[in-house]
């Protein structure tokens, strides 16, 4: 062991509750790091269930290229291409089940997740060939029995013989149970198989399929014979299975961004704190180094020894980070297994770890001590060997203060035009400029503070407030390092919590623009491709014909391919959709808009898809559909609240059915005529949406609860709110004990000449609660512009949605503030006030 | 060769109407293996001339010549190591890293200077031996009385074999039997070890165990005192002499 | 006065003849270097004693040598001793040669009383030097009488210096005041004697 290794050792063992502290800040870092980029692929996971399981088995899988429905007449020309020994179509997309025809399991959850497959039964015997626990294969005579897995049947109970009732477009089909399956089910959801016809009734695409599976004859060259195929069926087509649930992929890069602001934050708060951990560190040792330098210690081996030190926190608090975070991420995932499930209807696997995950943990755990130590270390190998032999003078210069201030106001100023220049990444690296302007404004703005708040403290603490008041400003360095530890929680606190009222406040008014229908037909899953069902055409004409019902509008669904990714496309009727409902309009006219959607092809985008791939209105776009390339012309950006975070385009459900094929209405929203009797159409809408298990129906009172409560799973971003505050309350500890113990000799003199201990508790408690009001000032003003600038970053990703703060969460900020401050001065309060006076007179 | 020369050796803290000359045109020089206390009243500049002597400050004028080598020609990293290898320093509050034993906190002279972990520690033990804290190799400072920590202070002083040893105010924190054993210690490694001791005190008792006694005040030498020659430095002087005769 | 009861002392302790009293009285003082006791000032104390009743004297024939004699004490000389132990010594240390010194010099013309402190406290410094080198070499388990000694000769000399430091310091201020001169008084009263 080296000596800078063992030195460090022993001063860390040497002070306990700071190296803890210290540890704890370190961990805190890579726990949210590590824990939070471990969920996605979870979750990714879970949204992107694989559809082709056993695409190994066959020589090729044919998909189309917008992964939509396409005709069934493609098979024959798969049959007929030299080569291909067979050829066989089905229909396979994830199902949910509403919650009346979930099929319960043994230990009372309900399984509303499905994937249905339709095939036609030669599939079954020769491409695919399934192995039977129980019953028989299909047949080519069944139109109505399902294949189940042996793992679904013993869950459930059910066997051969019993029957399985499925929302269709058409209303319920009920399909009989002729076989049970051996093997695996595919990630997250249980296989269905069901004959083609029954498939393509339950996703309402008659004559339609999304996946060809074929055989090669013996002796053919695969390559040359999937070459032969692909040039029969001419573009739109691809060798490949579909992955469902990719078209979630821009949702998902969006939460990694948000996650990873969330995890920067984290990071430069854990390295803030080690900064000041390690400042005072060297102020405290001023004199051990000093006296190593005399003794002959270099500049270099000063560094090391620091250097050392906060390397050797760095990879202890960032195993123990890793370790936490696994557990944060375990913990994150069965906590959010009920949203999960409520709301989008998957089920979410364990958390996964993959390398690079622990590269970035270790790195930032590790890089950021080192960082955050290099500055107070540089600091230690300026101690002179003099400083040993002088008492500790820590002395700052006013004007040296004010020199960093105006430092800091240009960071700060820095800090704002990244947010101008409309990049992610340089936003975020504001946010980290912009903490550290406010690290070095702090100084000069202590005393104007200190002074002002003294003044309000020493109406309650009269004489103990003058001297903590002294203190203070006295050492406007160490006081504001200490201030800034609390700023730097607060403006956290502040900023995320406005970050999130933002959030909600702005969801709540896209809610209103586009969701606000007198009635509502939602399907299962508020994410419009997550497996739900859609309804025939009978059932709005059912709705329409409904009396008191003046306008119906829908919202039909699918996915298109552009340049290669996938964009969810979204038909709505030009003519009624503005009438019921509305999209909210970045860019373009809205009358306008509307006029040219319902003349050709014209698209509205989202804003995430805007901002992703720099579209603007006016540029065309060359989608890929089941109908080969077509150039839609963007009219205008704007979306609705279902699908604001998924990449999105609106065009006419004329297009949509021309170009894609798909016809089936995912959401129906319903108008009442003025003066109807609102009674009697709420209860004919209701009856009729019995009929329709697929939807749950709501009038708007109904609605409007409903998405209170998911909006509440929010609040869940609180939680993280705390979790990132109690490391500001770590700091805060830590800096008033150390300023405790640095005047450990000044509170024996107090104490000798005869300040009682209860006088020494209320100057340390007067001095921590002047602290935390400066901090807190500081903090709220800073998180302020801090929630701002979140939510300007946000909007660049393309989630857009004005800025808001509540009055109550200001209240709750300052209270938080204070308490910090109270809470964070008992330990050393405590501390000094039960100081031996001689000692404390010793001490040096 | 005298071991310190120091030749118009001025110092003035501050600039300007509070500035204070603590060291005035000094001239003084010492031979090796001579024990000599510099005295005079508070603010005679004695700390600063120690504190000149070892390198730790910058004069404002003047020269600080050790073995004839102008020592502030020497760039911070010579320094250092100079430091280290031939000047052994003792403080008032014996400095001692409070988280390393005592024969740990002897050794790190040496431990800086690139020694083995294990030839170090050997050698401390060694020094502490011959300091009579043999028994006292692992305590830490805090578990050590004033005395013993000075001793520890000491020994880290000798222990990388420094010709020279500065010594501020060694005895300035400690009870007067304690004192006198310091006092004792040093007047060993001035006779015994053959070291040269350049030490300030303000304690008459404590000074009076020096071979010589510089009385500064204002700055300057005012007077100085030989109390006697101690055997080696006749010796020396003999030999010298010899040398000259041949 | 001292010499008389250490012998006095000495020969209560056990009866001996002149010039073992004499190496007795040496080696209670610490050395000659201390206390430099002539025998013949041994003998004519011993005669005086001997005189007022305090000792008597035995002639003891040696074998094949000359005759001693040996000194004993008397119950009146235990009774002197007696007296001697129940009174305080006396400290004579307001009687100074070098305060006398000093004075003069601050009132002759061309005398530097800066130097005569400097010579002064050089030579108290060697002569502490020498005591504490002194001191040193003494073993404290079997000899501690005599280093109670060398310290209480050490603490005087400490003082002296810390004096001395004192006088520098106020030299000048001492040396603008008029040196002590005998106040006026009514004639036919003699000078008062020596006491300080």
């Amino acid at each position: 062991m080296t000596f800078q290794a063992k030195l460090a050792l022993r001063y860390m063992q040497g002070r306990k509750l700071r190296t803890t502290l210290t540890l704890i800040a370190v961990m805190f870092g890579v726990m949210i790091v590590f824990g939070f980029n471990g969920i996605l692929p979870a979750m990714e996971q879970a949204l992107q269930t694989n559809l082709s399981a056993a695409v190994e088995k066959v020589d090729l899988t044919i998909t189309s290229e917008s992964r939509g429905a396409f005709d069934a007449s493609a098979v024959t020309l798969v049959r007929e291409t030299p080569g291909v020994a067979l050829a066989s179509p089905s229909l396979v997309r994830p199902l949910l089940v509403p919650t009346a025809q979930a099929v319960t399991a043994a230990d009372g959850t309900a399984i509303t997740s499905f994937i249905l497959r339709g095939v036609q039964p030669e599939q079954l015997a020769e491409l695919n060939p399934v192995s039977l626990a129980d019953g028989r294969l299909l047949t080519d005579a069944d139109d109505h029995s399902v294949l189940i897995s042996n793992n679904l049947a013993q869950q459930t109970g059910l066997g051969v013989g019993d029957t399985l009732v499925l929302p269709a477009s058409t209303g319920l089909l009920t399909l009989e149970i002729v076989g049970i399956t051996v093997g695996q089910p595919p990630m997250g959801s249980e296989e269905l198989i069901a004959p083609l016809a029954a498939a393509q009734t339950v996703f309402n695409l008659p004559g339609q399929i999304n996946t060809i599976e074929a055989k090669f004859a013996p002796g053919s060259d695969a390559q040359t014979v999937q070459q032969a195929v692909l040039a029969r069926l001419g573009s739109g087509y691809k060798a490949g299975g579909n992955e469902a649930g990719s078209e979630f992929a821009t949702a998902m890069e969006t939460g990694r961004l948000v996650l990873s602001l969330f995890g920067i934050i984290a990071a430069a708060m854990g390295g803030f704190i080690i900064f000041i951990t390690f400042r005072t560190v060297v102020i405290e040792r001023r004199r051990d180094i000093g006296m190593l330098r005399a003794i002959g210690a270099s500049r270099q081996t000063i560094l090391g020894m620091i250097l050392t030190e906060s390397l050797v926190l760095g990879i202890l608090g960032t195993a123990l980070g890793l370790l936490l975070g696994a557990l944060l991420a375990y913990g994150l995932l069965v906590g959010m297994q009920p949203i999960m499930e409520n709301m989008m209807h998957a089920r979410i696997g364990g958390p996964s770890f993959a390398p690079w995950m622990f590269v970035l943990a270790i790195g930032m755990g590790l890089g950021i001590t080192l960082l955050a130590g290099l500055a107070p270390a540089l600091a230690a190998t300026r101690v002179q060997p003099l400083d040993a032999l002088r008492p500790s003078l820590a002395e700052v210069e006013r004007r040296a203060a004010g020199r960093s201030a105006i430092a800091g106001i240009i960071i700060v100023a820095l800090a704002f035009l990244t947010l101008i220049a409309g990049n992610v990444g340089l936003a975020a690296l504001g946010i980290v400029l912009f903490m550290i302007g406010l690290a070095l404004i702090g100084p000069a703005l202590i005393y104007p503070i200190a002074r002002l708040f003294g003044r309000l403290l020493s109406l309650i603490f009269a004489r103990e407030g003058q001297i903590a008041q002294g203190n203070l400003t006295r050492q406007p360095g160490r006081a504001a390092i200490t201030a800034s530890a609390i700023t730097i929680g607060l403006a956290l606190l502040v900023a995320m919590g406005g970050l999130i009222t933002s959030l909600i406040g702005g969801m709540d008014g896209w809610i209103a623009k586009t969701l606000g229908s007198d009635y509502l037909f939602m399907p299962q899953s508020l994410v419009l491709g997550g497996g739900n069902i859609g309804a025939g055409p009978q059932l709005v004409e059912q709705v329409k014909t409904t009396p008191g019902v003046s306008q119906v509008a829908t919202l039909r669904q699918t996915t298109a391919k552009i340049d290669g990714s996938d964009l969810q496309i979204v038909g709505i009727d030009p003519v009624t959709y503005p009438q019921v409902s509305g999209l909210i309009f970045a860019a373009g006219d809205e009358a306008a808009v509307y006029q040219d959607m319902a003349n050709g092809r014209s698209i509205v985008v989202n804003g995430i898809f805007a901002a992703q791939s720099g579209v603007k209105t006016g540029d065309t776009l060359s989608l890929q559909t089941p109908e080969g390339v077509q150039a839609y012309q963007v009219a205008g950006i704007g979306g609705d609240f279902m699908n604001y975070k998924i990449a999105t385009g609106y065009i006419s459900q004329a297009n949509l059915a021309q170009d894609f094929h798909e016809t089936a209405d995912l959401l129906i929203m319903v108008n009442q005529q003025p003066g109807a009797d609102a009674a009697q159409v709420d209860g004919a809408l209701r009856a009729l949406s019995r009929d329709y298990p697929a939807f749950s129906f709501y009038s708007l009172a109904e609605w409007k609860t409903e998405i209170g409560k998911s909006l509440a799973v929010f609040n869940a971003m609180y939680v993280l709110l705390i979790v990132l505050a109690i490391p500001s309350l770590i700091a805060l500890i830590n800096t008033l004990a150390i300023n405790v113990l640095e005047r450990t000799r000044e509170i024996g003199t107090l104490r000798a000449v005869g300040a009682t201990r209860r006088q020494i508790r209320r100057m340390i408690t007067a001095e921590s609660l002047l602290l935390a009001a400066t901090g807190t000032v500081f903090g709220l003003l800073a998180g302020l512009w801090l929630g701002y600038i979140l939510v300007g970053a946000m909007n660049l990703v393309g989630l857009v949605f004005p800025f808001s703060y509540s009055y109550a969460g200001l209240l709750l900020a300052i209270a938080v503030g204070l308490g910090f401050g109270v809470i964070g001065a008992l330990i050393p309060a405590r501390q000094a006030a039960q100081l031996d006076i001689v000692r404390a007179l010793a001490y040096e | 060769m005298s071991i310190i020369k120091t030749e118009q050796l001025t110092k003035v803290y501050g600039k300007g109407a509070t500035a204070v000359t603590a060291l005035n045109g000094l001239n003084i020089e010492i031979q090796p293996g001579e024990f000599v206390a510099v005295m005079g009243p508070s603010g005679c500049g004695k700390s600063t001339l120690l504190h000149l002597v070892g390198g730790l400050d910058k004069p404002s004028n003047g020269r600080v010549l050790l073995d004839g080598q102008d020592i502030f020609r020497l760039n911070d990293d010579e320094l250092t190591q100079l430091r280290r290898r031939q000047i052994g320093l003792v403080f008032q509050f014996f400095n001692l890293i409070p988280v390393l034993e005592a024969a740990e906190n002897v050794a790190l002279p040496l431990i800086l200077d690139g020694v083995k972990q294990n030839d170090a520690r050997q050698k401390a033990e060694a020094w502490l031996a011959r300091i009579g804290l043999s028994d006292r190799l692992t305590h830490r400072p805090d578990q050590l009385s004033g005395g013993q920590q000075q001793r520890v202070a000491i020994a880290r002083a000798l222990v990388a074999e420094p010709s020279l040893i500065l010594a501020d105010e060694p005895t300035g924190n400690l009870d007067s039997r304690s004192a006198d054993d310091i006092a004792l210690l040093l007047r060993q490694i001035s006779e015994e070890w053959n070291r040269t001791v350049l030490m300030v005190t303000h304690d008459p008792r404590i000074a009076a165990h020096a071979n010589r006694i510089i009385f500064l005040k204002d700055g300057t030498v005012v007077d100085e005192t030989r109390l006697s020659s101690n055997g080696h430095q006749e010796e020396m002087m003999v030999r010298q002499k010899l040398e000259v005769a041949r | 006065m001292s010499v008389r009861n250490a012998i006095l002392g000495l020969l209560a302790y056990r009866p001996r003849h002149g010039y073992e009293l004499h190496d007795a009285f040496e080696a209670m003082v610490g050395g000659v270097e201390n206390w430099d006791l002539k025998p013949a000032q041994v003998y004519t104390t011993l005669t005086r004693l001997e005189k007022k009743g305090l000792v008597i004297e035995d002639r003891v024939q040696q074998d094949g040598g000359p005759e001693k004699h040996i000194y004993t004490v008397t119950q009146a000389g235990l009774a002197e001793l007696q007296k001697w132990f129940s009174e305080p010594v006396l400290s004579d240390r307001r009687r100074d040669e070098f305060f006398l010194k000093l004075m003069l010099c601050l009132a002759a013309p061309d005398a530097n009383p800066r130097k005569l402190i400097y010579v002064q406290r050089a030579s108290l410094y060697r002569e502490l030097h020498a005591i504490t080198a002194q001191r040193s070499r003494v073993d404290p388990k079997s000899e501690l009488a005599y280093i109670l000694l060398l310290d209480q000769a050490v603490m005087h000399l400490e003082a002296d210096l810390r004096w001395l430091d004192m006088v520098e310091s106020r030299l000048d201020e001492i040396s603008r005041q008029p040196i002590p001169e005998p106040a006026e008084r009514p004639r036919g009263r003699p000078p008062k004697s020596d006491e300080s």
